[in-house]
Order: structure tokens, then sequence, then C-alpha cells
């Protein structure tokens, strides 16, 4: 879709105020008042572009947002509303919002350790410990084809090991030849860019790119979908210069392995549904390669969900939500899981591991029967 | 008048909804506005826009509570949902309670064999048409602003749209309502209550607050074909307008677009799909009454001399059908009229707004849908800036001069809220103003339900006073650009 962004000033103005936003926002379905829908969100934009200061109350609606991008798909005025939020937490870090929030550990342990977590750094490669002796390989391997870039989550959330170690897995499979950035691996840095301190998130995306192109790889895959997008569509920009390395979702690599044969998945039997993440989506434009890999396992039966694609309903877990209000992040699952159990699939699948996260923690808190698996884990077994 | 019985202990608000009521400044600064951009002085010059709470019931039980409270303490109460109007029909402007609707929301159940839903009223009119259609039937009607308007302000306003060429009026669909009158008690309306129900269609609000509504709908078209014509000029579009609005079987949708519409979708960024007047006309029905109405869409088009567009700019028009607003882009701001006209002015009415727009050195764009086989419900808009206050005072006189050539052209406003009070006297008869404000003494004696809208314009928008203000704001406006 043409881009018309012309910044904060002017797309606050722009704003018809039309509400076809808050019919779609997981945050205004959640809290219900006016200020918490994109709507209320623009009218905050407005009072920062007429230079107030903000208060605490207006900073905390800005937070609470998981970026999803679904209020962009919808906009009546095609406002690059995702821009406008990115602007506005920029702002707000400037006027110091950060310091006395949640979201100030999450900064400090970025800054600081270069994940999410403040793991020390050899810690991304916990999850090589549960791989097969025949399934191990070198990190940081000059001259391999494959880089797979594993992401903060992935690396330090023992609950989503099995996502690396399945698309280890498939890759070996296919005789790809690959390697990671090993504990030289730093956050994409979009958790800095949704603080809005783009500044700190250009040093640890330099240092990630300077190591992915001393590994000379021709082709670098994630299986976290904002890893992807981050790394796709905001360092090229951020970085100024084009990354000389294609970066492809898991999925689309996978998707290109099936096609050549190289892949093959045993039958599975049951009925499926899948949800978008939205960094794959929205955001990123990737709906069909996770349908195409599901569908190239014999005898499953894929069911769509009443909102799915464009539609689909955010999971909760982006834009640093998990961070700021954690029982808003799992209200939006909660209300997720609802869409999925309605299919009468036995597993839900997603292709992001923090997707996988928040919806399984959903199933738990709600005891119900549903599997909730990535994408690689689904085709590993 | 049958009643369930009424409560007249009120509750206290916050122990009866918890946290879905508040008092906070900060929440109660957002129920301030909807779509109209309207200067924080004039606003507060005008009217008290600032709510002293809103509320969020998601039960008519706990809405009927609400009123009850508000009665037993003489406080306006302003039902309001997506607010997608722009004439502060769901804007408080004498203070008192909000009540957010927006928690009434659902599609309840579907009658197959009658064909009726019934639905709750916060419910997006855009998501019950997506929820009947996984049930294989689809709405009658629906607004232009479907993705948000909710059912029950779409029933408190008039109610015309897409489809309404075709099927009729909201009074045509609207088979059962549950209100909760102005005392709290509910009342259950159709066409043989007392009072009916059609009392409660484009009463905006001020008779009541609507808690559920039954509708009549219809299976799914079998196919949908959609046209796009270009015309020389305003006459042969009107011409073909006429004819195909008398024909049988009549469009689902018939969108005008004048020149001055396209110059401004340029404007604003998008590619328009010609630089003459356009006709998109959208049929649907069985394939045997589609290949009947191409061949009356045809016939029309050879006899006005209009060329069909290829057939993706036709889907295009189509698809864009709830993107009016994206003119916006071209202004920031936009300032307009909109009017309901009789299909023979569309010609006249366009060319003294054209008029008007090259006195005032502005581009007014004028589009529209047919909304009758009589008439059409016409939207004139133009840019302007809100950020620039004084020009975009000056710019407000305009609108006024629109609504003068509406009624000049035996239109009228459509849709009065409080901004529109007052032309009430030029657009209703006297026999019709006197007779709903007599259901308005009837049903709401203490005037509480959204008071200040719809009947009698403030003592400060008294229509001489305020005509004579905009007339010279509309001056000073032409000499002013004239100067710059």
């Amino acid at each position: 879709m043409k881009s018309f962004d012309t910044g904060l000033e002017r797309e606050s103005l722009i704003c018809a105020r039309c509400g076809y936003c808050q019919a779609v926002c997981p945050v205004f379905e959640t809290l219900g008042w006016e200020s918490t829908g994109p709507r209320g969100r623009m009218l905050i934009a407005r009072a920062a572009a007429q230079g107030h200061v903000l208060s605490p109350d207006q900073a905390q609606r800005v937070y609470q947002c998981t970026l999803c991008g679904h209020c962009r798909e919808v906009c009546s005025t095609r406002i690059d509303t995702v821009s406008i939020w990115a602007e506005l937490r920029k702002r707000l870090a400037e006027q110091g919002h950060l310091s006395d929030r949640p979201l100030a550990a999450l900064r400090d342990n970025l800054l600081a350790a270069g994940n999410i977590t403040g793991d020390a750094a050899e810690n991304r490669l916990l999850w090589q410990e549960n791989l097969e002796p025949t399934q191990s390989f070198s990190s940081q391997l000059a001259g391999v084809e494959v880089v797979y870039f594993v992401g903060c989550v992935a690396s330090l959330y023992p609950q989503v090991s099995a996502i690396p170690a399945s698309l280890a897995s498939l890759l070996r499979r296919a005789d790809i030849s690959f390697t990671t950035l090993g504990s030289g691996e730093k956050c994409c840095g979009f958790p800095l860019i949704a603080m809005g301190l783009p500044d700190e998130a250009r040093r640890l995306a330099q240092e990630n790119l300077n190591l992915v192109r001393a590994l000379g790889a021709r082709t670098l895959v994630m299986t976290c979908p904002t890893c992807y997008r981050t790394w796709k569509r905001v360092y090229p920009e951020l970085l100024g210069e084009p990354l000389g390395v294609e970066v492809l979702h898991a999925t689309e690599e996978l998707v290109r392995l099936v096609k050549e044969r190289r892949l093959v998945f045993k039958p599975v039997e049951g009925r499926v549904t899948y949800h978008d993440p939205c960094d794959l989506g929205r955001n990123g434009g990737l709906y069909d390669p996770p349908r195409l890999l599901i569908e190239a396992a014999p005898s499953v039966e894929l069911v769509e969900m009443a909102d799915s694609r464009g539609d689909a309903q955010c999971c909760g877990g982006g834009g640093n939500l998990e961070s700021v209000d954690p029982e808003l992040a799992a209200a939006i699952a909660d209300r997720r899981l609802v869409q999925a159990l309605d299919t009468g699939a036995s597993t839900l699948i997603t292709a992001c591991q923090q997707c996988r996260r928040t919806l399984a923690a959903a199933a738990r808190r709600q005891r119900v029967r549903l599997k909730v698996v990535d994408v690689v884990e689904f085709l590993a077994k | 008048m049958a009643t369930a019985s009424v409560d007249r202990e009120p509750m206290a608000l916050d122990a009866l909804l918890g946290d879905r009521y508040t008092e906070s400044d900060f929440e109660r600064s957002f129920y301030r506005q909807d779509l109209a951009a309207v200067p924080s002085f004039l606003a507060r010059l005008l009217a008290n826009t600032e709510p002293a709470a809103v509320a969020r019931p998601r039960t008519a039980e706990e809405v009927a509570a609400l009123v009850r409270h508000a009665a037993a303490r003489c406080l306006p109460i302003i039902p309001r949902a997506a607010a997608t109007s722009t004439y502060w029909n769901s804007v408080p402007v004498r203070g008192g309670i909000v009540v957010d609707l927006n928690g009434l929301r659902g599609c309840l159940s579907l009658d197959e064999e009658r064909l009726t839903v019934t639905v709750l009223p916060g419910t997006r009119w855009g998501e019950l048409e997506t929820w009947l259609g996984r049930r294989g039937c689809a709405l009658r009607s629906y607004p232009t602003s479907a993705p948000s308007a909710t059912v029950g302000g779409w029933i408190s306003m008039e109610g015309y749209g897409i489809g309404s060429l075709k099927y009729g009026g909201l009074d045509r669909q609207v088979i059962r309502l549950e209100v909760v009158l102005p005392d709290g008690s509910l009342f259950e309306a159709t066409a043989e209550t007392n009072p009916p129900l059609s009392w409660f269609l484009a009463a905006e609000g001020t008779l009541g607050i609507i808690t559920r509504v039954e509708l009549a709908v219809r299976r799914q078209p079998a196919q949908t074909r959609h046209y796009l014509l270009a015309f020389p000029d305003m006459i042969s579009l009107q011409s073909a307008i006429v004819d195909l609005a008398g024909t049988d079987p009549l469009p689902f949708l018939m969108h005008m677009s004048t020149v001055e519409h396209q110059r401004m979708l340029r404007r604003a960024g998008f590619e328009p799909p010609t630089d003459q007047p356009t006709l998109a006309v959208t049929f649907q029905g069985d394939a045997d009454e589609v290949a009947r109405a191409e061949a009356l869409l045809r016939r029309a088009a050879d006899r006005c001399g209009a060329n069909e567009l290829p057939a993706d700019r036709a889907v295009e028009e189509w698809d864009n059908r709830f993107m009016a607003l994206r003119l916006k882009r071209g202004g920031p701001t936009l300032l307009g009229a909109e009017s309901w006209l009789p299909l023979d002015k569309l010609n006249a009415y366009n060319a003294d707004v054209t008029q008007l727009a090259h006195r005032q050195r502005v581009n007014i764009a004028t589009y529209g849908n047919v909304v009758s086989p009589t008439a059409a419900s016409v939207m004139s808009l133009f840019a302007a800036d809100e950020s620039r206050s004084i020009s975009y005072i000056l710019a407000l006189g305009l609108t006024n001069r629109l609504y003068d050539i509406a009624l000049r052209h035996g239109g009228r406003p459509y849709g009065i809220g409080f901004w529109n009070t007052p032309y009430i006297r030029r657009a209703w008869s006297q026999a019709l103003s006197a007779e709903r404000r007599a259901r308005k003494r009837q049903i709401d004696p203490l005037n509480i339900t959204n008071p200040g809208k719809l009947y009698e314009p403030p003592a400060i928008l008294w229509p001489p006073l305020f005509n004579a203000a905009m007339r010279m704001l509309a001056w000073m406006h032409r000499v002013t650009g004239r100067v710059s």
C-alpha cells in the first residue's frame, strides 16, 4: 500500500476520528475507555504535536498498545499509525517517561547485556544443549549458506527453546549448512525502538550486521517475526544502507525447501488452526508461507479462525505490552484463544515464539486442552 | 404504555458499574468531541461539552439503573457509541453523564425463517454484515461508515445509506426495539405499541436509549455486479440517476462523484478513475435480475452519453465505499455540509455550489449516494486547516452557504444534532416540528435524555443571529481569501 506518512504533526490533524481503528483495536476491546483506542491515542499525539508535555496518564495509554498494526490496515485516512505510535513513544522517552516504568528495567537489560532478560551472553547457547549429537553444529562458522538469527525470546526463554531446536532439525534434514551468531548475537533492537530509543537500537543493529557480514552467508533466517520485520524493514532505514544479505522468515526458507523436495513431512492427523503473528502478517506481509507449510503435512485439516490473515486478532504479546501491563496482554491473549477454540482444532499453530508463549499461557490459564506450537515444532516432529 | 417496574432508589454508580464508571478528568476529556473539529474556545463559548462522568454499561438493566440515577437528579444523560457523526449528536452540550454503549455489543440470534436478526446496539454494522454473511444472509442496508458506526447509532440518525435505494429506510427494516425510557423503564417498541417504534427512529437518542434491536435481513444475493460510468457533464449524470432510480430492478448502490470530487481526490494523493463526473452502480440479485438491470443500465448510459469504465475501476469504487474520508489527506481538516436533496435538483445544486466555490476561491467536492427513488444524500466538502484558528472560523461560514443552497433547491440538512438546530424551521414543516416536540414532552418531561439536540436551537444559535453571523464569516472568508 502507498505510504502517505507526513509525520506526527500533520498526521494527527489528518485523523478523521472515524473510529474504524477503535472497532478492531484489541486494547480498546479489552479496556473500553475512549482513551485506550487508537482514536484516543491520536488525540494524545495531537497534544504532543502542539508541544504539550504529556501526563503520566497519557503516557500510559501510549504504552498500552501492542503495535499490532490493525488500526493502520483499516484507517480511512490511510495514516501509518504504527509510525505515529513509534514517534509518540520517542517523544515520551525524550520527556523522561521511561524512567519510572517497568520499561526502564527492560531498557537497562538491553543496554547492558544486549538482550531482553539481562542474561549473560553465553546463555544464548543454552537451547543447543537439547540437540541430539547428530544435530549439533558450530556457531559462527564462516562460509555457510544460512545464518539463523535466533532472537532473544527463543534463546532465553526455556518454554520455547524447542523452536530453535526444531528449525535446526529441519535445516539438517534438508541438508542445509547453517550457523548462528552464537553468544555474539544481540537483540534485534525492536524493544528499544518500541520504547522510543531508535539511537540505542541502531548500535545493536550495527553489531548484528557486522557479525552477519563477517560470516559471508547468502541468507539470514529468523523464526521470530519481530526480528524478521526489524531486519528486513527497519534496519536498512535505521543504518542508512542496504544490508547485502537476503532476509527471510524461516517459513519462507522452509517453503523453498519443500518446493525443491528437500523437505518432506510425515502425515499429521487431526484438525489444526493457525494464528497469524502481527509482525509476520500485517506488519511483515507474509500470510501464505506458514499455511503452505502446514498443508504440506499430509492428512492435516487446517481450519481458519473467524478473524485471520489481515483481520487476525493480536495475541497481546507485542509492543512491549507484557512489560507495561501484563494483565492487559494476558486478557488480549484470552480473547484470541476463544477464537481458536471455536474452530474445534486440537492444535493451535503459530509462527512466532512470543505468540506461542502468550497463547500457551492463555490455554493454561483457561485450563483448555489445546496444544499451542510454533510451525517449525509442528513440522519437525 | 407498557413499562417494567421502576426502582426509584438510585444506586451509587461506582457500586453498580465498578471500574466501568469514571469521573476522572483524564477519561472525561476524551468524550467532548465527535468527528467535527471545533476549536476549543468556540466549544466552550457555545456549550458545556464536558461530561460530569462516563459510564460503560454492559446490559439493558445497567442502562436502566443509570437512567434512573440521572432522572432522580435531573442530570442530562447522553448516549454514545462510535460517535461518528459531526453535529455533536452524541456530545454533551449541558454536561451530564455520557453512557458509552460500546459494551452492549454482539449479534444475538438469527431467525432464518422470518429472516430477522436480533442484535445489541453497540454492534458495528460491518461486524453484523460479516456475522450474517457467515450464515448465508446479508443486511438490507448499512451506513457508509459501517466499519465503525453502530446499529443503535444509525437507527438514532436518519439511517439512509448503501442499500436504502433498493430496500428503503430503516422504518422498513427495524421490527422491534428495546428502549430504556427517560424514567428508567424498559420498553419494547413495535409498530403497534404506544408510542410506536417509528418515534425512536431518527430521534438522535433524545427519547431514550436503545438497548436491543430486531432487524429484517435478506438472503445473500446470488450475484453482485459493479459498474462505473463517466458522464460528459452533470446534466447527463442527473438524467441517468433519475432514470435508474425509477427502474425495476433498483440498484443496491448508486454513488455519484462530481468533477470537483475527482480533483480533490487527486489533491489528496489518490488516483481518481477519471476527471469526469461518475456514477458507480452496483446491482445485486439472482442472475436474471442482474441481467435485466444491466440491460437497463446500458440503455440509460447510451441515452445519456456515458462511457463505461473498466470493471476493475468499478470494483475499486465499491471497495472504497467506506473510505470517503480519505479526502482528508488533502485537508488536513474538512468542512462541509451533508444534505438530503431531490434527485432532479442535483445538477442545479452542484452548479450553485461550484459558483460559491469560485467566489470563495476554494474547491468544493460534492459526492453522494442515491438513497430513495426521489432523493440523494449529498456531501459537499472543502479543505480547511483547524490549526489556523482565524481562517478556520471564517471558513465555517461556508457551511451555512452550502445549507442555504440545499434548502433553496428543496433539500435539507441530513441530521440535526446540535449544530444544525438553526435550520430546523426551514427544514421541517411547522406541523412536524410541533409533533416532534410533543413527543419529547410526553416521553421525557424532565428533558434529561440528550438535551439540547434536535428540537430547538439554543439561544446562542438563534437562527437570525446565527445566519447573519455565518454570512458575515463567509463574506470575510471571501475577502481575506482574495487578499491572501
